[in-house]
């Protein structure tokens, strides 16, 4: 029943999760940081402007993103198969990337190019982690992986750790924020958006955040406050990441997550599959 | 006016842009970003974007390099935005007026709403001037905005596809 | 059974030599269109007689086979003289040597020489299904500037007929025979527009392929040696007494045959033939008969250190493959890189050798060939009709080729996206291999799918990202007429395509694993409805609806709706757009490319030295 509301009020959920991004990321700048409904006022003003496109291409890429977005995290929680919502993820790519760079704006499609090396540094990621869980679980059933008795996060740490770096990789983060990289391409793949569209990638990003701390939610087993603990720290781990480094090229982002998280997810499978 | 109207004030979204000042007031808006001031409080991000932003941003007395650029940026913004105008020399060129290279300030080239005065305006000035723009923000509609002779620029600042 | 196994053998080669002979445009036109349906009824009364069966030959045959080899040798290597060539001679002479020791060898034997089981079932309905409307597209291509139309349909006629005849056969001779053959077909046919560039790809072509043939007459050598058997079914029969080392060989033959790196080059060089070679030697012939030899002898090499080792090195083929695929700017080349790299993904499949990887593997198989099939009519529609070759001439192709591109759309997302059996087989591979981790090859294959699916998918993304690229408005939509020809081979693949992604489920049960079954015995798949279980894994039909409707629009969408909104310029900083927009090409992975081969190179020696345990 849970997972059922929160595919339907994910746009909402997520915005209080942004909202909240905000305000923790103010705050650890020493910053007041706006209201908590800051995400939805952005949103409701979006509404308000005057709808301008490059063409309809593009702008239906926008929305095909959203929708895309929307229905991996459904199929992720209503479904029962973690490996498959990950290759329906891949759909969501395809609509920003195809969007991104249907336009002839250089930074667009940097931004698409650049958001294609976010994909190959962490799909093959979180395939591994799915099979790392299945080792733990015996199952690809998301169910099974919340009705386990015992503590997936305790036999599988190195694969959490390398997830937990993943992650400001899905969400754009720094230091790996570099597909949107606001200070450099203004925003990517999202630039050329504008009113009603952007709003669209706007809250697809919202969705991504839900999509991304499920699987960290996951790494608690059966126990729920393990999880949701694992979820607040992952959350102000990545924020903290985000506020106190800078952005990296996205060669060293290639190069971190293949010489560096695969090979640690891999090895702490490879021991966990020995030693059962 | 409609549902939506009302949030307008909640999130004014600035696009910042320096048309050849001397940067004093950059700095300025720099320091209002920073914790200090911090007008994220009042839900403003710096978004450096025009597809995106509400309220153009601008420095400097425009300069006959930056003139089709500020137009174009005015173009691609999406209605309704308001135009603020920072410092004294966009106001008319302030200590450039009347140089060779220099058009004389802001109004020459796009319709300004709001004035902020000062060489260099203080962050309290820009804060004030800012409210007053959404203030004018809030009475604008979505209906397309001309430009002093707009079908005439929009042909020359046209893009070309590569064939 | 006998009389349609020979119609299916037959009826191609029969259409070949009339076309051949009679070279008359309407001949041409009416008998390939009529092979559709015939061959598909030959096969399907194939398909639903009671299979697996032996059927005897008369012995003459016997002795017809093998002066057909010595002929066919001898003719390579008057090919190697003529054309200057020493390494195709000489490949040439040692065929010919080994071959008079094997047949010095050769004990009798009491076995039928034809083998029809579901798998070579399966690819007689492939080569109906995907290799005769190539055939029909190839009719239309050849109108456009190309000499020599009839010979040259009959060629890829004939070959069909080749193919069917080589997946039928029991006796291991008579398959290198057609091996053989199958490599005389390309080199004909790579080497078919007679400029220096073919001649020198056909020679590369035909010099590398008679390595498998020398790999497959070393196998059959030390079969007889050690086993004193030589057909398929004796093999198969004591799994445990084969010897390893011939295994070793076979499975080397089936790696050159397959394209794997470092033999890759001859695949790439077919390139240059015109566009229907490429289609019929990536879909449905010719490099299928790399992962068919692997799944023949899956059974036994299944779980032993060959089959790791050709886990490793197929993974990283498949890996490396698609990396080198995205420094490529030529549209045919790249189809081609990935073809190569999926073929490795088959094959790793058919290596791990379990009831569902075979499935898996079975399943990669039908889904490339059409896929590609598709790819490469619409790769020769581009160049002919829009006069397209690289992919940097393929922008704004959503305004002036909106049907071709929106097929291409499709055969891509089929290659890698997610309800269509490509990703299937992916899924499939991973929950099946993750049952037995422990063993470090199968991490790696873990990490090898995520990654060379991931590799894949950029490489696609980025050629669509190029081909619908536009400054602003894409208004002027220019629906070209293409010939009847080939719509109808386009829209045959993509109804087919569509149709079996849909039921794709009903279809993975009731078509694909009873052929694993009679492999590698029976797979726990099943399906309610239209719904697709595997263990406790289910893939819903919601699932595969939503995905398919979300990619439909994404993929048709584009030409029909049109939003109500003002047009504005894109963003370059206000300043004045410049003249010309490239794409990555990835120039940073072109230099390691040698190092790539280079340890694909040490891989296939593991695979022989310690896979056939040489040592």
């Amino acid at each position: 029943m849970i997972n059922v509301i929160l595919t339907l009020l994910a746009p909402i959920i997520g915005g209080f999760v942004y909202g909240i991004e905000r305000i923790v990321k103010a705050r650890m700048q020493k910053r007041v940081g706006p209201p908590l409904l800051q995400p939805f006022y952005d949103f409701f003003k979006l509404m308000d402007k005057r709808p301008l496109m490059i063409h309809s291409l593009h702008a239906l890429m926008g929305i095909m993103y959203f929708i895309a977005e929307w229905f991996a995290l459904a199929v992720l929680l209503l479904g029962n198969d973690l490996l498959i919502a990950v290759f329906f993820h891949v759909i969501a790519v395809l609509a920003l990337v195809i969007g991104a760079s249907s336009v002839r704006s250089p930074y667009s499609v940097l931004g698409a190019l650049r958001e294609l090396m976010h994909m190959i540094s962490y799909e093959p990621l979180m395939v591994l982690m799915v099979v790392a869980l299945f080792l733990v679980v015996g199952s690809f059933d998301i169910r099974d992986v919340l009705a386990y008795e015992g503590y997936p996060i305790l036999r599988l740490p190195l694969v959490f750790i390398a997830f937990l770096l993943t992650i400001p990789m899905m969400l754009q983060k720094s230091p790996f924020d570099i597909a949107e990289a606001h200070q450099e391409i203004i925003g990517g793949p999202e630039i050329e958006y504008s009113g009603p569209f952007y709003e669209a990638l706007y809250t697809g990003k919202w969705i991504e955040y839900i999509y991304v701390f499920t699987f960290v939610f996951l790494f608690g087993g059966s126990h729920y406050w393990l999880g949701v603990l694992l979820v607040i720290l992952a959350f102000l781990f990545i924020n903290l990441l985000d506020n106190a480094s800078a952005r990296l090229d996205f060669r060293a982002m290639v190069k971190f997550a293949w010489g560096f998280l695969i090979p640690m997810a891999a090895l702490n499978v490879i021991l966990l599959a020995l030693w059962q | 006016m409609g549902f939506f109207s009302k949030f307008r004030k909640k999130s004014p979204w600035i696009l910042h842009y320096n048309t050849g000042g001397c940067n004093g007031c950059d700095i300025e808006i720099l320091s209002a970003l920073a914790p200090r001031y911090d007008i994220e409080r009042f839900g403003m991000l710096n978004r450096g974007n025009p597809k995106q932003a509400d309220i153009l941003l601008v420095t400097g007395p425009v300069t006959k390099n930056c003139k089709d650029v500020l137009r174009r940026l005015y173009l691609e913004m999406a209605e309704p935005k308001v135009v603020v105008a920072m410092g004294a020399c966009a106001h008319g060129g302030g200590i450039f007026r009347d140089f060779y290279h220099v058009e004389n300030g802001v109004n020459n080239i796009i319709p300004v709403d709001v004035w902020i005065p000062g060489c260099a305006p203080r962050v309290e000035a820009l804060i004030d001037g800012m409210v007053e723009a959404i203030e004018i923000w809030q009475q604008k509609s979505k209906e397309k905005e001309y430009l002093r002779d707009h079908e005439n620029i929009i042909k020359t600042l046209g893009v070309e596809d590569d064939d | 059974m006998g009389t349609l196994v020979a119609l299916n053998i037959i009826i191609p080669w029969i259409a070949a030599l009339i076309i051949f002979f009679l070279k008359k445009d309407i001949i041409t036109n009416v008998l390939t269109f009529l092979m559709l349906p015939i061959l598909i009824i030959t096969a399907y009364f194939a398909y639903i007689q009671p299979h697996p069966s032996l059927i005897e030959t008369p012995k003459w045959l016997d002795l017809l086979v093998s002066i057909y080899d010595f002929g066919l040798l001898s003719y390579f290597f008057y090919q190697g003289i003529i054309r200057k060539n020493t390494l195709i001679s000489i490949l040439a002479t040692i065929q010919i040597i080994f071959l008079i020791i094997v047949l010095l060898m050769m004990p009798h034997s009491q076995t039928p020489n034809i083998y029809v089981d579901d798998i070579t079932v399966m690819f007689y309905l492939i080569v109906a299904i995907i290799g005769v409307p190539i055939a029909i597209f190839a009719t239309k291509y050849m109108d456009y500037s190309e000499k020599g139309k009839h010979s040259f349909v009959a060629i890829v006629v004939w070959f069909l007929g080749v193919m069917n005849f080589a997946v039928s056969v029991n006796n291991i001779e008579w398959f290198f025979a057609l091996f053989e053959t199958t490599t005389l077909a390309s080199y004909i046919m790579i080497g078919f527009r007679g400029d220096r560039e073919a001649i020198n790809n056909s020679n590369l072509a035909l010099w590398m392929n008679q390595i498998g043939g020398i790999a497959i007459l070393i196998a059959l050598m030390i079969f007889i040696k050690y086993n004193g058997v030589y057909h398929f079914t004796e093999l198969l029969k004591h799994p445990e007494f084969v010897s390893m080392a011939a295994l070793g060989f076979l499975s080397l033959s089936a790696l050159v045959k397959g394209a794997q790196m470092p033999f890759h080059k001859w695949l790439l060089g077919a390139m240059v033939a015109p566009t229907p070679v490429s289609a019929i030697l990536h879909s449905a012939t010719m490099v299928k008969i790399a992962p068919y030899l692997i799944l023949r002898i899956a059974p036994v090499i299944k779980g032993t250190l060959l089959a790791k080792l050709l886990i490793i090195t197929t993974g990283y083929v498949f890996v490396v493959a698609a990396v080198i695929a995205l420094t490529q700017d030529n549209f045919k080349k790249i189809l081609a890189y990935s073809t190569i790299s999926l073929l490795g993904l088959m094959m790793l499949a058919a290596a791990v050798g379990t009831p569902i990887a075979v499935t898996a593997s079975l399943i990669l198989i039908i889904f490339h060939a059409f896929a590609k099939g598709f790819l490469f009519v619409e790769a020769g529609v581009l160049e002919k009709v829009f006069h397209v070759k690289y992919i940097n001439q393929m922008r704004r192709l959503i305004e002036r080729a909106p049907l071709t591109l929106m097929f291409i759309f499709f055969g891509f997302l089929n290659m890698t996206f997610v309800p269509f059996g490509t990703f299937i087989g992916k899924w499939m591979m991973i929950e099946e291999v993750s049952n037995f981790l422990q063993h470090g090859s199968y991490i790696l294959l873990i990490i090898y799918v995520g990654a060379g699916s991931a590799f894949l998918s950029i490489l696609y993304m980025k050629v669509l990202g190029i081909s619908v690229r536009k400054a602003h408005g894409i208004e002027k939509i220019n629906w070209v007429k293409l010939p009847k020809t080939f719509n109808f081979v386009s829209v045959w693949y993509y109804v087919w395509l569509l149709a079996i992604t849909v039921f794709i489920a009903p279809f993975i049960v009731d078509f694909v694993v009873p052929i694993a079954k009679s492999i590698a015995g029976k797979p726990e798949i099943y399906a309610t409805g239209l719904t697709l279980h595997m263990y406790d894994s289910t893939l819903y039909f919601w699932q595969i609806l939503g995905a398919l409707i979300i990619l439909s629009l994404i993929h048709i969408l584009p030409y029909f709706v049109k939003f109500k909104a003002d047009v504005v310029h894109p963003y370059n900083c206000g300043e004045k757009f410049p003249r010309h927009m490239e794409t990555w090409n990835f120039e940073c992975l072109a230099k390691y490319e040698g190092y790539f081969v280079a340890f694909s190179i040490a891989l296939f020696v593991m695979v022989v030295v310690l896979g056939g345990g040489l040592l």
